[in-house]
C-alpha cells in the first residue's frame, strides 16, 4: 500500500462502474412484511394522530374513559346516560319535551324545586291526569318510568335533570330515593294533577 | 442515468415527506397550542414564569445544563386503585369483602366492578387513577410530561443526559432558594456522591462587610466555607437560575395526563 | 472537453487541489480542536472542580462545543471536499469555479471558529446539534450553498450521461443540508415555533444530520472507493438504487425517542421508521460485502482499510440505532451515555474512517506527490483500531450500566476512564492526521514561494528592456 504514496498519481485510473445486479426479492418481502407489522403497531399506538393523546394510552377512547370524574361530574355523566336511555325518547334528550308527548323538563317549575320529593313521585308513580307546566297544560299519561331503576339510577337522573339545560337545582342522593319508595309502598297508584299540586315539594 | 429524473423526484419526494410530517404537520398541531385548563378545576396550566425565573431559563441554556440535566418525566403506565371511604352499614362484611381481593393495578373496568360491589355490601369507595413508571418511582413527577408543560419555554431544555437527576418537578423537591444556591455552588455540600461541576464562577467570595455578614450570604458547612472573614455571596446570575429552578413544577393533573389528585399530606 | 480528447487525471486532480487543501486542513485542526475539547469535556467527569471557577470549560458548554466542532468542523467540510473531487473524477471534468469553492471553505471555517466561540462564552441556542448562534449558522450556510454550486456546475459539465451510483447519495447530500439547516434554524431560531413543536424539530434535524446526510455522504464514498480500490465493479445498481431510495425513505422519519413528551402519533411514526431502517443497512452491508470481499485485494493499513472499517461502523451504528429505538430499550437507554456512544460511533467510526480513508487516497493525487509521511497512514488506523473501541464500547456499555442503575451518577465512572483513554488514542491519530496534510500543504507552498522568488530574479529578456 506505502508503493502507492511514494509514486504519486498512477498515469491512468478507470473510474469505479456498477454491476447490473438487482434488488434481491427477500429483501422486498421482509420489507413488506415490516410496513405491515408497522402499520398494525401505529395502529394501536398511535391515536391516529391526535393532539391531545399521550403514550402509554393506546386510543382516545381509553384516555376519555380513565379519565377521573369528580363526585359530581360523576354523578351528572350517569345520569345522562341514564336519562337518554330512559326518558329522552318522551322528553327530548335536549330537555325540551316534544308536543303531544311529554312537557318539558329544561326551566320547568316541577324541577326547579327546593325540594325533590315530589319530582321524585313522577316517575316512581306515575301522572294520570292534567298538571300545568310553564303555563301550558299537559294531559298525557305518564308510566312509573323510574320504578323499574336502581335508586343510584333514579337518583343520578334526577340529579342530572336538576343540573342541565339551564336548571340549578339540587343534587338527589340514592338514600333519600331510598327513602322515598318506602314511603310510597310496594304499587303506588299514578297521581291525578290535583294531587301532584296539593303535595309539597 | 436516462431516468434520472425519475430518481430525482423520487428522492424529492422521500426527503420532503419527513418535512411535511416532522416539521410542518408538528408546527400546525403543537405550535398554535394555548394555555390549558387543570384537570377538573378551573386553573390554567400552565402559568408564564416572571421575573428572575424568565432570565433563569437562559442562564440554564448558556451554561448548558441541559447536557446533564432532563426536564422531561416518562410513565409507562396507569391504573386505577379503589379505596374504601366509608364502612357503611355493615362493616364487616365490607371488609371481608375487600380483604380478598386486590385494590391496584387495576384496569378502569375492573375498578368499576369492584366499586360497585363495595357499595352493593353498603360501603362507599373512591376510586383513584395513579401513573407508574420509572421516573414516577424515583419521584421525579407524578405524571408525564406533555407539550403543554413546555408551552411558554423558549428554548425548551429537555436534557439529552441524566448524569443528575430529572428537573422538571425540582421546585417541588426543593423548594428553597438557599439550598439550590448553596447546592449550584458546592454540589457535594448537600449530595455527597454528586459529580456535579460546582459552579463557583456563578458566585463572590469577597471579605465581610463591616457591617456583618450579608443577608445573601451562603451558610457553608467548613470544608466548602470560604477563608475566615470572607462570605460567598450568589451574583444575579446565580439567583435568576435558582428563582428558574424553584419555577419548575408540573405536578397537576391535565387531560392528556390525568391522575387524581391526592389531598393528603403525600406528595 | 470531449470524450475525444479527454482532460488527463493529473489535470482534474490539479484543480482540486486549492479548493480541497483548504477544506481538509481547517478539517483536520477542527477534529484535533474537537477532540481536545471533547477530552476538557471528559475531565468533568474525573475532576468535577477543575473548571469551577473557569466558565468556558465547564461541562455544560465545552461538550455541545466538541461535538459540534467534530460535526461541523471536521465531518462535513472533510465530507465535501471529498465529494467535490468525486465529483469532478466522474464527470472526467476540471473543478469548476474553484474560487468560489476555496471562498465557500473559508467562510464554512470562519463559521465554525465563531460558533465554537459563541457556544464558549455562553451564547449558545440551547438546541442540541444546532447550538451554533445565527451568525455562525449563517456562514455555515452559505459556505455549503457555494460548495453546492461548485459541485453542481461541475457535475453539469460531465460527458458521461448515465450516473453511477454515488452521484445519488452525493446529489441528495448536497440539496438536504441546506433544507434541514435552513429549515432548523429558521424555524427554532427565526420564527421560534412554540413550545412542544420545538423538540420534535430539533430531534428531525440532528436524525436527518447525523443519520442521513453523514450516511449519505459516507455510503456514497464508499462506494466510489470500495469498488476503485478492491478492483471490482459495485455490486448491483439496481440494488444500490434499493438502498438508496429505502435510506432517505425510512432514515429520515427516525428520531422521535418513545417517550417523549409529545402527541403518541410521532414517537410511533418514528419507532415504525427505525425498524424499516435495517432495510438500508442491511442492503448496504451486502453491496459492500459483495464488492469488497474475495477481491484478493487486502487491507495492509491504507485507504481501503479506512473504508471498509467505516463501513462496518455505520452497519453497527445503524443497528445500534435501531435497537435504541424499541420502547423496552428505550426505557433503560434513554438519557445514558448510551446515546452518547451512538454519536460518537457515527461521527467518528463511521464517517471519520471514511474521511480519512479518502483524504488518504486523495490527497497525493491533488498534490502530486507522495505523503510527506506514509507510515504515519498506518500508526493512525492502528491509532483508530483501538481509539474507537476504547472510545466507543465502554460509553455503550456504561450507558447500559447506568440505565440499569437507575441512572446512578457513579455506575458508569469506570466506564467513562476508559473511554477517555481512547479519546487520547483518537487525539493522537488525529495530530498524525494533521501532520500529513500540513506538511504536504507547507512544502507545496515554499514550492510555490520559491517559483515565484525565481520568476522574480530571473534575468529579464533582452528583448523586454531593449527599447
Amino acid at each position: 500500500m506505502t508503493e502507492e504514496f511514494k509514486s504519486g498519481a498512477a498515469p491512468t485510473e478507470a473510474e469505479p462502474t456498477a454491476t447490473r445486479a438487482a434488488t434481491p426479492m427477500w429483501i422486498i418481502v421482509l420489507m413488506l412484511i415490516l410496513l405491515f407489522l408497522g402499520a398494525v403497531y401505529f395502529d394501536h399506538n398511535s391515536g391516529w394522530f391526535d393532539g391531545r393523546l399521550y403514550g402509554p394510552y393506546s386510543s382516545t377512547e381509553q384516555l376519555e374513559s380513565y379519565q377521573p370524574k369528580s363526585g359530581a361530574a360523576a354523578a351528572l355523566a350517569h345520569g345522562k346516560v341514564v336519562f337518554e336511555a330512559y326518558c329522552g325518547l318522551c322528553h327530548g334528550n335536549d330537555g325540551v319535551g316534544k308536543p303531544g308527548q311529554a312537557p318539558p323538563l329544561a326551566g320547568s317549575e316541577w324541577v326547579n324545586t327546593q325540594g325533590f320529593s315530589r319530582l321524585a313521585h313522577i316517575p316512581l308513580g306515575g301522572i294520570n291526569g292534567t298538571i300545568k307546566v310553564e303555563g301550558k297544560d299537559w294531559s298525557m299519561n305518564m308510566a312509573a318510568m323510574g320504578a323499574g331503576l336502581s335508586d343510584a339510577d333514579l337518583a343520578a337522573v334526577l340529579t342530572y335533570i336538576r343540573g342541565s339545560w339551564g336548571n340549578k337545582a339540587s343534587a338527589v342522593g340514592a338514600d333519600d330515593i331510598n327513602k322515598i319508595r318506602a314511603q310510597m309502598g310496594k304499587s303506588p297508584a299514578p297521581m291525578t294533577g290535583d294531587q301532584m299540586m296539593k303535595m309539597p315539594e | 442515468m436516462k431516468n434520472g429524473a425519475l430518481v430525482f423526484l423520487a428522492a424529492l419526494i422521500a426527503l420532503g415527506g419527513s418535512w411535511v410530517g416532522f416539521v410542518l404537520a408538528p408546527t400546525l398541531q403543537l405550535g398554535g397550542e394555548k394555555q390549558t385548563v387543570v384537570l377538573n378545576g378551573t386553573d390554567v396550566y400552565p402559568i408564564q414564569r416572571t421575573g428572575d425565573a424568565t432570565v433563569g431559563l437562559q442562564v440554564y441554556r448558556a451554561n448548558g445544563c441541559a447536557n446533564c440535566h432532563t426536564e422531561q418525566v416518562r410513565q409507562d403506565g396507569f391504573a386505577c386503585e379503589v379505596t374504601l371511604t366509608a364502612a357503611g352499614k355493615n362493616p364487616t362484611v365490607v371488609s371481608n369483602l375487600i380483604a380478598s381481593l386486590k385494590l391496584d393495578g387495576l384496569t378502569h373496568e375492573q375498578a368499576e366492578a369492584l366499586s360497585d360491589k363495595i357499595t352493593a355490601a353498603g360501603g362507599k369507595s373512591e376510586t383513584r387513577l395513579v401513573a407508574t413508571g420509572g421516573d414516577i418511582d424515583r419521584g421525579w413527577g407524578i405524571r408525564q410530561s406533555v407539550a403543554a408543560d413546555y408551552l411558554y419555554d423558549y428554548p425548551v431544555q429537555l436534557g439529552i443526559l441524566r448524569a443528575g437527576p430529572d428537573l422538571a418537578n425540582i421546585g417541588f423537591r426543593h423548594p428553597d432558594m438557599k439550598w439550590q444556591l448553596q447546592h449550584l455552588y458546592a454540589p457535594k455540600s448537600v449530595s455527597a456522591h454528586s459529580s456535579m461541576p460546582p459552579f463557583r464562577y456563578l458566585f463572590e467570595v469577597r471579605k465581610v462587610a463591616d457591617s456583618g455578614p450579608s443577608a445573601d450570604a451562603l451558610d457553608l458547612p467548613k470544608e466548602f466555607a470560604p477563608a475566615e472573614g470572607s462570605e460567598v455571596v450568589p451574583t444575579e446570575a446565580a439567583r435568576q437560575l435558582a428563582a428558574y429552578l424553584l419555577s419548575l413544577r408540573a405536578n397537576v393533573p391535565l387531560y392528556e395526563a390525568p391522575f387524581t389528585p391526592v389531598t393528603t399530606a403525600k406528595p | 472537453m470531449n470524450s475525444a480528447n479527454p482532460i488527463s487525471v493529473a489535470k482534474i486532480d490539479a484543480s482540486c487541489r486549492v479548493p480541497l487543501l483548504a477544506l481538509f486542513i481547517g478539517a483536520s485542526v477542527a477534529l484535533i480542536a474537537g477532540l481536545t475539547l471533547a477530552l476538557v469535556a471528559a475531565m468533568s467527569f474525573h475532576a468535577p472542580a477543575l473548571f469551577a471557577s473557569c466558565p468556558i470549560f465547564t461541562y455544560g458548554r465545552v461538550a455541545p462545543a466538541a461535538n459540534d466542532l467534530l460535526l461541523y468542523g471536521f465531518c462535513v467540510p472533510a465530507g465535501l471536499g471529498i465529494l467535490l473531487w468525486i465529483f469532478a473524477r466522474l464527470s472526467r471534468a476540471e473543478l469548476a469555479l474553484p474560487i468560489v469553492s476555496v471562498v465557500a471553505a473559508h467562510l464554512w471555517h470562519l463559521g465554525v471558529f465563531i460558533g465554537t466561540v459563541g457556544i464558549l462564552v455562553g451564547d449558545s441556542t440551547g438546541f442540541t446539534w444546532l447550538e451554533y448562534p445565527r451568525a455562525a449558522a449563517v456562514l455555515l450556510f452559505t459556505g455549503f450553498f457555494l460548495v453546492a454550486l461548485t459541485a453542481m456546475a461541475t457535475f453539469g459539465a460531465r460527458s458521461e450521461r448515465e450516473l453511477y451510483p454515488s452521484h445519488w447519495f452525493l446529489l441528495a447530500a448536497l440539496v438536504w443540508f441546506p433544507w434541514i439547516y435552513s429549515t432548523a434554524n429558521l424555524f427554532l431560531l427565526a420564527w421560534r415555533v412554540r413550545g412542544g413543536a420545538q423538540p420534535v424539530i430539533d430531534w428531525w434535524f440532528t436524525n436527518n444530520m447525523v443519520y442521513v446526510w453523514l450516511a449519505l455522504v459516507g455510503v456514497g464514498t464508499a462506494f466510489y472507493f470500495l469498488p476503485k480500490l478492491a478492483g471490482r465493479p459495485l455490486h448491483g445498481r439496481f440494488f444500490t438504487l434499493f438502498a438508496f431510495w429505502t435510506l432517505i425513505l425510512f432514515g429520515t422519519w427516525c428520531g422521535i425517542p418513545h417517550g417523549a413528551p409529545v402527541p403518541a402519533w410521532l414517537p410511533s411514526v418514528s419507532f415504525l421508521a427505525s425498524t424499516l431502517f435495517i432495510i438500508p443497512v442491511i442492503a448496504i452491508a451486502i453491496i459492500a460485502a459483495k464488492t469488497a470481499y474475495g477481491s484478493g485485494v487486502v487491507c495492509k493499513g491504507g485507504p481501503l482499510c479506512y473504508i471498509e472499517f467505516g463501513t462496518a461502523s455505520f452497519v453497527l451504528s445503524g443497528l445500534l440505532l435501531i435497537a435504541s429505538a424499541c420502547p423496552d430499550m428505550s426505557r433503560i437507554l434513554s438519557f445514558t451515555w448510551f446515546g452518547f456512544g451512538q454519536f460518537q460511533l457515527q461521527l467518528l467510526g463511521f464517517f471519520g474512517m471514511i474521511a480519512f480513508g479518502g483524504v488518504y487516497y486523495i490527497l497525493p493525487r491533488i498534490m502530486g506527490q507522495p505523503l510527506p509521511f506514509p507510515g504515519f497512514v498506518r500508526f493512525h488506523i492502528w491509532l483508530c483500531w483501538a481509539g474507537i473501541i476504547l472510545f466507543v464500547i465502554p460509553l455503550l456499555i456504561g450507558g447500559v450500566l447506568q440505565g440499569l442503575a437507575n441512572y446512578n451518577p457513579t455506575a458508569a465512572l469506570m466506564m467513562l476512564r476508559v473511554s477517555s483513554m481512547g479519546l487520547v488514542l483518537l487525539l493522537l491519530g488525529s495530530l498524525l492526521f494533521f501532520v500529513n496534510i500540513f506538511v504536504m500543504a507547507l512544502r507545496w507552498n515554499l514550492a510555490l514561494i520559491k517559483t515565484v522568488i525565481a520568476a522574480v530574479k530571473a534575468p529579464l529578456e533582452e528583448a523586454e528592456v531593449k527599447p
